[in-house]
């Protein structure tokens, strides 16, 4: 776990987001399995069940951010969900998709596919810096 | 720990409370399709039911005012307390309510058909499959 102090307050911030985004989904899986649905790339039956599992993937890793328990293993899952997010939302919008990508449950549809866009891609930034500053403490020590 | 190993065991964790809410949802999620079949009609099926039926544009209202099935009323998310009174107005128990928005992919007439049915406690109403998309296809 990283000991600076801003990069314990970006943990914080970087958790804290996902613990809840995945607590709002947590609530309502049938809402985010539509929500999943509507980017057209997995079928209903496994976008469904996936709905069902992400939310509690995301508490867990938010909490591990935070509490610096499986801090890395938190972050590499963080990292690659963002990735597909962004990934999942260009690809939407290509094709011409006019979706949310609901990612903060039914609250989502009042931001625009940018305005998204850009909250994943700081979300994103800041995994990474996360991951760089634990890396270059562990070699510090 | 490497953290791929944490990452592998914080995966598994997470099967555990999502299994049980599964468990706890089982019968109330479709599994197999995003709307139930009951609650899906197609376009023919819709038009087959001829005056008994009450036409719901869940699309914004540019779009609504801009072209819509006619005798459609507009109930969208966007203004749904504004909206939902002139909607009940014209509904009565004996007809059924169809919800449609944009296409197939669009999500706003499965909301707005949840919201009638859990909200407003009607009864008798589906969403178009294929949307505003498919009706055009067969009547323009």
């Amino acid at each position: 776990m990283v000991k600076s102090f801003p990069w314990r307050i970006v943990a914080l911030i970087i958790g804290g987001i996902f613990i809840y985004a995945g607590v709002i989904k947590a609530m309502d899986p049938v809402g985010f399995a539509n929500d999943i649905d509507n980017y057209k790339i997995l079928p209903w039956t496994i976008g469904v069940r996936l709905a069902f599992y992400l939310p509690w993937l995301e508490i867990l890793c938010g909490l591990a951010v935070i509490l610096g328990l499986l801090y890395r293993g938190g972050l590499l899952i963080l990292t690659a969900l963002v990735s597909i997010f962004i990934a999942a939302s260009v690809i939407s919008k290509v094709r011409g998709l006019d979706i949310t990508c609901g990612c903060f449950g039914h609250a989502s549809k009042y931001l625009s596919f940018f305005g998204h866009l850009l909250l994943d891609l700081a979300i994103f930034a800041g995994l990474i810096g996360l991951s760089i500053s634990n890396r270059a403490q562990q070699s510090q020590l | 720990m490497s953290a791929v190993r944490q990452a592998l065991l914080l995966i598994a964790l997470a099967l555990v409370p999502a299994i049980g809410e599964a468990i706890y949802f089982r019968n109330r999620v479709s599994w197999q399709s995003p709307i139930p079949a009951s609650e899906l009609v197609t376009v023919e099926q819709a038009q087959s039911w001829g005056d008994n039926v009450i036409w719901v544009d869940a699309r914004p209202a540019e779009e609504f005012d801009r072209d819509h099935i006619p005798g459609a009323i507009s109930l969208n998310e966007d203004s749904w307390n504004e909206l939902l009174p002139q909607f009940l107005g014209q509904w009565s128990p004996e007809k059924r309510v169809v919800v449609y928005c944009s296409a197939q992919s669009c999500n706003a007439s499965r909301e707005v058909a949840k919201r009638l049915r859990d909200e407003a406690q009607l009864k008798n109403v589906f969403v178009l499959d294929s949307g505003w998309e498919g009706w055009l296809k067969l009547n323009r």
